[in-house]
């Protein structure tokens, strides 16, 4: 069950990504409609956030490419924005709420320039779309894991991209804050913005996506979620990896050298 | 005195000369060193800076003399040989990174030791000032040769500052500099150089050994004290420029005593001020506070004693009964009392103790607080109800006007607790 459409927000052809040699993505082979959110499924260590990383560049494929808005990454980066693991950066680096999310007005800034009193209104007015203007000038080390969270998407919409892509924003998140990031997202969806978010509970993925990629080191399933949430996708994602691929990315990890590379 | 003096007027031009040079060269590579101690990259300074000895010496050797131009050159290569061959390695073996780090920098240093024994044996007769590079002497320094380092600092810190937002984004989250498009490759390889540089300049002040403590420490202590990166940066550099100038001082006043130690001396002692000393984070701030908070939990006990008294129909307590109640406490209850009274929520008249107006509402706002915790563990955390107290006697000094307004929700307003004791509203008599 996967579903290409035409005239893709983004784009992925036969992508194959590494870690040490061994694969962590197959071949995926998936294109996805705008102004739809999107979620990523699939078991802990499936590549869902390889996936996304390849996407933004962040790792080399060993083949395969990525096409966003039919260009190449290079040529339309300032209109997507790349929300990271909440876990992916020390939260007790000295800085503020605002100073964070301001970094969100980098990517137009370009270098050298500093950011100034435009880049703030920006800045704070993402902050309030999110409910977290009482933090403006908190330490970020003093946040919950929630509203972590709720600075990194402020950060995000500071960007005033196009296509979003977000790496598990749900994660370490209370109920409430759940549902109030969801609905934001669903309002930005309604303004035609393309929302690619790593999801791990299934249950919830049900209600909130429009669309859904089922992945399992390889793409399992892609399209609108009514047409892939079936019990044979979702057996086929979670029901254990694939015995023989698993072997294969043995093999390969055991080898003194990468026999991928040419 | 004289030497202090003296020294400080700045009357003599070489002095003044030396003191600026190791301001800058402090103030640099105090900012530098900050990045990599957020970037908890300490330990790669270190390794740079064992790693340049060689390089000095390889110098020294291809120029025959003491000439600047050459030790730079030659501690900077040798630095950035040592520096790229962590990160190749890293990215290209399976060794973990400190066993990495320990052998560059021991093979280095092993090899520029041996370089040094080499040239002195040579004898040639400039090699005199050689060994200065290991223990460090400002001093010593020559006009010519400061131009050199304080040009070169000056050159980090304006980099540095002209950075600042793709700096901390490199420490920070590079992944995300990454994908707004900003050349992360490049801005951590300048990084790495201003790196490189700072140990470079600071070697004959500071010496080879100590120069990582140069680097790390002042971002290390300041921490204590702010939590923003630009009063981080301008506080370390302070403790960094202040150390230099000190150790400098005493290589004047003692001219057999190398530089670096001294700077290190001075760096350790204001950190270990700031440890100690820093409000909020140093240890003694925060032995006051919470001696502060003991103090209030023993005056909240002291309230919920004399309003279970009137609970249970007396109208007052004297202070015997309430010694009587905490038993071997009686100068600490006794600090309680008079505390209490100076808020004006108990009054003493000779040795009878009555609630005042405020008291009442106080004690019990921390009964209520009490009462609701232990039912709402009660409630909804399945706890048996004898099981309940002593939580509640830490957490009833806790819980805010939020929590105690949320608690009351959930629990839809009780009237009695979980061992069928009332729980009092403000408006409640007694």
């Amino acid at each position: 069950m996967i579903n290409q459409v035409t005239s893709p927000v983004i784009e992925v052809h036969d992508l194959t990504v590494s870690y040490d040699q061994s694969p962590v993505l197959w071949n995926v082979d998936l294109s996805l409609p705008s102004g739809k959110l999107i979620g990523i499924l699939g078991p802990n260590g499936a590549g869902k956030s390889t996936l996304i990383k390849a996407i933004m560049g962040l790792v080399k494929p060993t083949s395969g490419y990525v096409k966003i808005f039919d260009k190449t990454l290079q040529d339309v980066r300032s209109r997507i924005s790349y929300v990271p693991q909440r876990e992916s950066v020390d939260w007790n680096f000295p800085a503020s709420v605002l100073d964070v999310v301001m970094m969100g007005t980098y990517g137009k800034l370009g270098l050298f320039k500093r950011p100034g009193k435009k880049e703030k209104e920006i800045a704070l007015g993402c902050l309030d779309q999110v409910g977290m203007m009482s933090f403006v000038n908190r330490q970020i080390s003093e946040l919950s894991g929630g509203q972590q969270q709720r600075v990194f998407i402020a950060r995000a919409l500071a960007q005033e991209a196009d296509l979003y892509l977000m790496d598990e924003p749900f994660a370490g998140v209370d109920m409430a804050t759940e549902t109030a990031i969801f609905q934001l997202l669903k309002d930005m969806t309604a303004k035609g913005k393309t929302i690619v978010v790593v999801h791990h509970d299934i249950h919830s993925a049900m209600n909130y996506f429009d669309w859904i990629i089922m992945l399992n080191l390889h793409l399992v399933g892609s399209g609108p979620t009514e047409l892939v949430m079936t019990e044979e996708l979702l057996r086929k994602t979670y029901g254990g990896k694939l015995n023989l691929l698993t072997k294969v990315t043995e093999l390969i990890r055991q080898k003194d050298f990468n026999p991928l590379k040419r | 005195m004289e030497d202090f003096l003296y020294f400080f007027t700045f009357q003599d031009a070489s002095i003044a000369f030396v003191v600026i040079g190791i301001t800058l060269l402090g103030i640099g590579s105090a900012y530098v060193g900050t990045y990599s101690f957020l970037d908890k990259k300490a330990l790669l300074g270190d390794a740079i800076s064992h790693a340049v000895l060689p390089g000095i010496c390889l110098g020294f050797i291809l120029a025959g003399e003491k000439n600047p131009i050459y030790i730079v050159t030659g501690a900077f290569a040798s630095g950035a040989l040592a520096t790229f061959l962590i990160s190749w390695l890293r990215s290209n073996t399976k060794l973990s990174e400190d066993a990495i780090i320990a052998s560059i920098l021991s093979i280095f240093f092993g090899f520029g030791i041996v370089l040094l024994t080499v040239i002195q044996k040579s004898g040639n007769p400039e090699m005199a000032g050689l060994n200065q590079f290991i223990f460090g002497n400002a001093i010593a320094i020559l006009e010519e040769d400061l131009y050199i380092y304080g040009g070169l600092a000056l050159v980090i810190i304006i980099v540095l500052t002209m950075f600042q937002k793709e700096f901390s984004l490199l420490v920070f989250n590079p992944d995300f500099g990454k994908a707004i498009g900003y050349p992360m490759e490049s801005i951590r390889l300048i990084f790495n150089v201003l790196m490189i540089l700072a140990v470079v300049i600071g070697i004959q002040a500071i010496g080879v050994v100590l120069m990582a403590a140069l680097l790390i420490t002042p971002g290390a202590a300041a921490r204590f004290w702010t939590d923003r990166l630009g009063s981080l940066l301008i506080i370390a550099g302070a403790f960094s420029a202040v150390s230099g100038i000190l150790g400098t001082y005493v290589s004047f006043v003692l001219p057999q005593m190398p530089t670096g130690p001294w700077v290190v001396v001075c760096l350790s002692l204001l950190a270990l001020i700031s440890f100690l000393f820093a409000p909020k984070k140093g240890v003694i701030s925060r032995l006051i506070a919470r001696n502060g908070y003991l103090k209030k939990t023993h005056q909240d006990h002291l309230m919920k004693t004399l309003y279970k008294a009137v609970e249970e129909g007396k109208k007052f307590l004297t202070i015997e009964e309430i010694y009587q109640a905490y038993p071997h406490q009686s100068s600490k209850s006794m600090n309680s009392i008079y505390r209490l009274i100076r808020k004006g929520l108990i009054t003493k008249n000779e040795r009878v103790i009555i609630l005042t107006e405020s008291g009442k509402s106080e004690a019990k706002r921390i009964v209520r607080l009490h009462r609701l915790w232990e039912l709402y563990l009660n409630e909804y955390m399945n706890i048996a109800p004898d099981h309940v107290h002593d939580s509640a006697e830490q957490l009833e000094h806790l819980l805010t006007p939020e929590l105690e307004k949320l608690l009351e929700k959930r629990l839809n307003f009780p009237k009695l607790d979980p061992h069928q004791e009332n729980i009092p509203r403000d408006t409640d008599d007694i």
